[in-house]
């Protein structure tokens, strides 16, 4: 009996250890969790395009020049480069220095397995990946014509391509020069004040050639680079696990930040070497009721809130309701560069020739509605492409259509349906996403615009089609939104540059000689007020020729539970994962109420 | 000695015996007899009407107009409260009894197409007819159903026949019509098998009759009733089955359903919205219910092993 009793205790105890970490698991572990709410695409930095991508592979690879973490407005500051760049009189002649500290992450496709150092020429190699048409880089628009010789180089690739020859990359490119193996020379073409915002963006971090001649067309799917973390493992469409590069540089946590900072202990860990953290699992969680419910049983660190859980958890004041705030989780609201538009195909021989439709759409759209409805209130209503925290306000755009008027949008289709020469037919609208928030915006879309007797039919597809059929300039009318890679307006203004039509960023294949020609004088003008003016011209042509319906610009709400620290999302930068640390011994006591030890 | 009802000049026995007692009458006889089955066939028929109703736009055809303000509780005005846009919950619910009826319906008569000929050639002929229909049915029916019924959703929405687009309702017709069939099929194979080498299949035979009137007038009549209970049971599992695709985002993009009620009311419960959930689940238990009572009644008034 006694041994039953025994053996029973026995029992017990496993079963009920093992209880706390099945129900917990891994979470007593230097380990961060993190719910990804879309799929990741690839992880090819000279590929990325898209902020559910980037926001994993920048944390694999580090850049140039990074962001200070905690210092608002944007700041950059040195990354693998040891200095910021020496920069000639004419402005047309970069030279940087590079960290001799940089080693790539240990991998298959070294010698003996060995990440080696990282030199001047990697970088040219990079760069010159991306102007290769054979990678179908969507990301050459941001160094097109900016760089002496890539241009050409790019040329060259096509040739290559079409004769169906390899391409030879010791082809010089005149303005991309290794002078030694720690220096790098940049000649531009002509000055262009935003190019270190510019190569801060992932495409432009360092990749091995060996692991690319290694891995061949498997590129996209594995991550050789520098940064702070190391790809372990990606099941596709499920799960990405990142763990610590033990062979990272020095890199100090920042000492300095933003008033406030030092009270919030955000400036506690200054100078401690980074990473903090050893292991960081993405789990992909398309869905807002399990994304929201893992956050709330504490498997993942922090979230975003979705919008049929908001009136649950923030209440009066944008404040956290007591339930979760006695839980000590903590919610961050901040500015997030990102603006939303419902697009219009300009080559599309209904919408695009037809801007009297186009206004009439806009005066359909019902713009705080869909705020409220969609966002929570998270957001304003955007009259332009550039979001105000980049341009610093947007009162210099003038626009009678950004309003919400069903009469005048009635008034307004007579006038398109003239143009048209008699009635239009049915618009079709796409939506890049199947799940249930995506069909009821496209439904809210539909309702809106057939309110002035238009007729709508809805197509739902998932993001990565949606991407491909955008590329592929077969849309005609759909819903679409930008985040600023960098904190400059050129970022938004490239959106409508014409020789960067699709598949190049320009996706509405908007094209207006004045607007080309203005954009091409600011992108060469120093940073003041005459270059502010240009982009106030251009934006403002944007608006009037309205290849898009602008509708939000958004804030961001994001919760934290107590145990991670460091915490403070950065507007633009990828790869904040460096700077943030879990408490494990404070996280395993609030979720199981058991001490580590125990 | 083989009775077969519905051949009495063909089958031994008097005919006054049979005369007024047909296998449907005598099923009917059966199936009145049970007080739930009538009350379920009565369920079925308001099901119908306020389909029928919905379709010639006498009911709920305004179920898209915004009637209130947004997610209102039931009250008098509204019994099912608002959706997300103001609609009427309880229109939205009428409305898609349209929607799951006609998917149903369609469905079970595309499966019955090609599920009934299939199996009639395969049981009847035999031989390499009979191993290549098997062998096609084996290859469907070992993916799993759902899989198979999404990527037929999937590829035919995308398809587009003389300029008509296939997306929407009927992609569902077809990917749970073509996928449908397999069970029939075989069921009707079996019975086929028996009856082509019965009395009445051999003496239409030695009278010269062609092979397709054989099975079209002489057997087929014969395996009517498997195919109505058969109708019966897949009815009903089309009907889930559309509430599936919609709930997963593949079903009718623009009508209302079942389906997308359900879908909508996953988040807006966390908001405590619990009245579209709760129309859309009674709609689909009572239907449900109905129709499985239905088919068991019917099937037992239609099998000739329980006759009295």
């Amino acid at each position: 009996m006694a041994r039953i009793s025994t053996m029973a205790c026995m029992l017990a105890l496993a079963v009920s250890l093992a209880g706390c970490g099945e129900d917990y698991p891994d979470r007593d572990t230097n380990t961060r969790f993190v719910a990804l709410h879309a799929r990741v695409r690839h992880l090819d930095p000279a590929i990325v395009n898209d902020t559910t991508s980037a926001s994993v592979a920048g944390n694999i690879f580090d850049r140039l020049y990074q962001y200070k973490y905690l210092v608002r407005p944007a700041e950059l500051q040195p990354g693998i480069a040891a200095a910021m760049p020496e920069v000639s009189d004419d402005g047309l002649v970069y030279t940087i220095r590079l960290r001799e500290d940089v080693f790539f992450h240990d991998d298959a496709c070294f010698p003996d397995g060995k990440g080696r150092q990282v030199v001047a020429q990697d970088f040219v190699y990079s760069w010159k990946r991306i102007a290769d048409v054979t990678n179908a880089s969507p990301n050459y628009s941001f160094i097109e014509g900016r760089i002496k010789g890539f241009d050409e180089f790019r040329k060259y690739t096509h040739e290559r391509s079409d004769a169906g020859e390899p391409i030879d990359y010791a082809t010089p490119v005149a303005g991309l020069e290794a002078l030694d193996d720690h220096t790098l020379q940049i000649t531009l073409t002509a000055p262009w004040p935003s190019i270190l915002y510019a190569i801060e963006h992932l495409p432009f971090t360092p990749m091995p050639r060996e692991a690319v001649e290694h891995y061949g067309k498997r590129i996209i799917n594995v991550a050789v680079g520098t940064g702070p973390y190391k790809l372990e493992r990606w099941d596709q469409g499920s799960r990405i696990v990142l763990v610590r590069n033990e062979n990272y540089r020095h890199d100090p946590y920042p000492s300095e930040g933003e008033p406030g900072d030092k009270e919030k202990g955000l400036l506690a860990d200054a100078g401690k070497p980074m990473p903090f953290i050893d292991r960081v699992e993405f789990e992909i969680i398309e869905e807002d009721q399990p994304y929201w419910l893992t956050f709330d049983k504490g498997l993942i660190d922090s979230a975003g809130i979705p919008k049929d859980t908001f009136s649950n958890v923030v209440g009066a004041g944008q404040k956290l309701k007591p339930k979760w705030a006695k839980r000590g989780i903590e919610l961050i609201i901040y500015d997030y560069p990102a603006t939303e538009w419902l697009a219009f195909n300009m080559k599309d021989p209904v919408v695009g020739k037809n801007l009297a439709l186009r206004q009439a759409i806009s005066l359909a759209i019902d713009r705080e509605d869909f705020i409220e409805l969609f966002r929570n209130g998270r957001g304003t209503p955007a009259v332009g492409p550039t979001h105000p925290m980049i341009s610093g306000g947007n009162d210099y755009l003038h626009s009678p259509y950004h309003r919400y008027d069903v009469e005048a949008a009635k008034a307004k289709l007579k006038e398109a349906e003239a143009f048209h020469g008699g009635p239009l037919p049915e618009l079709a609208f796409t939506m890049g996403g199947t799940d249930t928030s995506a069909r009821q915006y496209a439904e809210w879309v539909e309702r809106s615009v057939e309110k002035i007797g238009l007729d709508v039919k809805i197509d739902l597809m998932d993001w990565p089609t949606q991407q491909e059929q955008v590329d592929n300039a077969a849309l005609q009318f759909w819903r679409y939104g930008w985040h600023a890679d960098y904190a400059d307006p050129e970022n938004y203004m490239f959106l409508y540059y014409s020789p960067n039509h699709a598949p190049g960023p320009n996706s509405t294949n908007y094209a207006n000689p004045e607007f080309d020609k203005l954009f091409e004088r600011f992108v060469t003008t120093p940073h003041g007020p005459q270059r502010t003016a240009l982009h106030h011209q251009m934006e403002q042509l944007v608006v009037d020729d309205m290849p898009a319906v602008f509708t939000m610009y958004s804030i961001a709400y994001v919760l934290r539970h107590p145990w991670l620290e460091n915490y403070k999302p950065h507007p633009i930068m990828w790869g904040t994962l460096k700077y943030q640390k879990v408490n494990v011994a404070k996280r395993w006591e609030m979720l199981t109420g058991k001490t580590l030890e125990e | 000695m083989t009775t077969v009802p519905t051949q009495p000049d063909l089958a031994d026995g008097p005919a006054e015996v049979v005369k007024g007692r047909s296998l449907w009458h005598d099923a009917w006889r059966r199936f009145r007899r049970k007080k739930m089955a009538m009350i379920s066939l009565a369920v079925i028929v308001v099901y119908v009407i306020v389909a029928l109703l919905v379709a010639t736009g006498l009911l709920a055809g305004d179920w898209n107009e915004e009637v209130g303000p947004r997610y209102q509780a039931p009250s008098a005005d509204h019994w099912f409260g608002t959706d997300i846009f103001g609609r009427s919950t309880l229109r939205m619910t009428l409305y898609s009894a349209k929607t799951s009826l006609t998917v149903a319906l369609f469905a079970s008569v595309i499966s019955i197409c090609i599920g009934v000929p299939m199996g009639a050639m395969a049981g009847y002929f035999g031989g390499k007819v009979d191993e290549f229909i098997v062998w096609l049915y084996s290859v469907l029916a070992s993916i799993p159903g759902l899989l198979l019924i999404l990527a037929f959703a999937f590829v035919l929405r995308d398809v587009t026949v003389f300029g008509y687009s296939l997306q929407g309702m009927p992609a569902i017709y077809l990917a749970l019509g073509l996928t449908g069939w397999v069970y029939l099929c075989r069921l009707i194979r079996g019975e086929v098998m028996k009856h082509r080498s019965r009395d009445y299949v051999t003496a239409a035979r030695s009278y010269g009759c062609s092979q397709k009137r054989i099975i079209l007038k002489h057997i087929v009549p014969n395996v009517t009733h498997l195919i109505l209970i058969d109708f019966s049971l897949r009815f009903v599992g089309y009907i889930h089955a559309e509430v599936i695709l919609s709930y997963l985002g593949l079903g009718p993009v623009k009508d209302p359903s079942w389906g997308k009620m359900i879908d909508a009311a996953k988040l807006e419960l966390q908001r405590g919205h619990w009245w579209e959930l709760t129309a859309a689940t009674l709609a689909i238990f009572f239907i449900s219910v109905a129709l499985n009572i239905a088919s068991d009644a019917l099937r037992d008034a239609l099998d000739p092993k329980l006759k009295t």
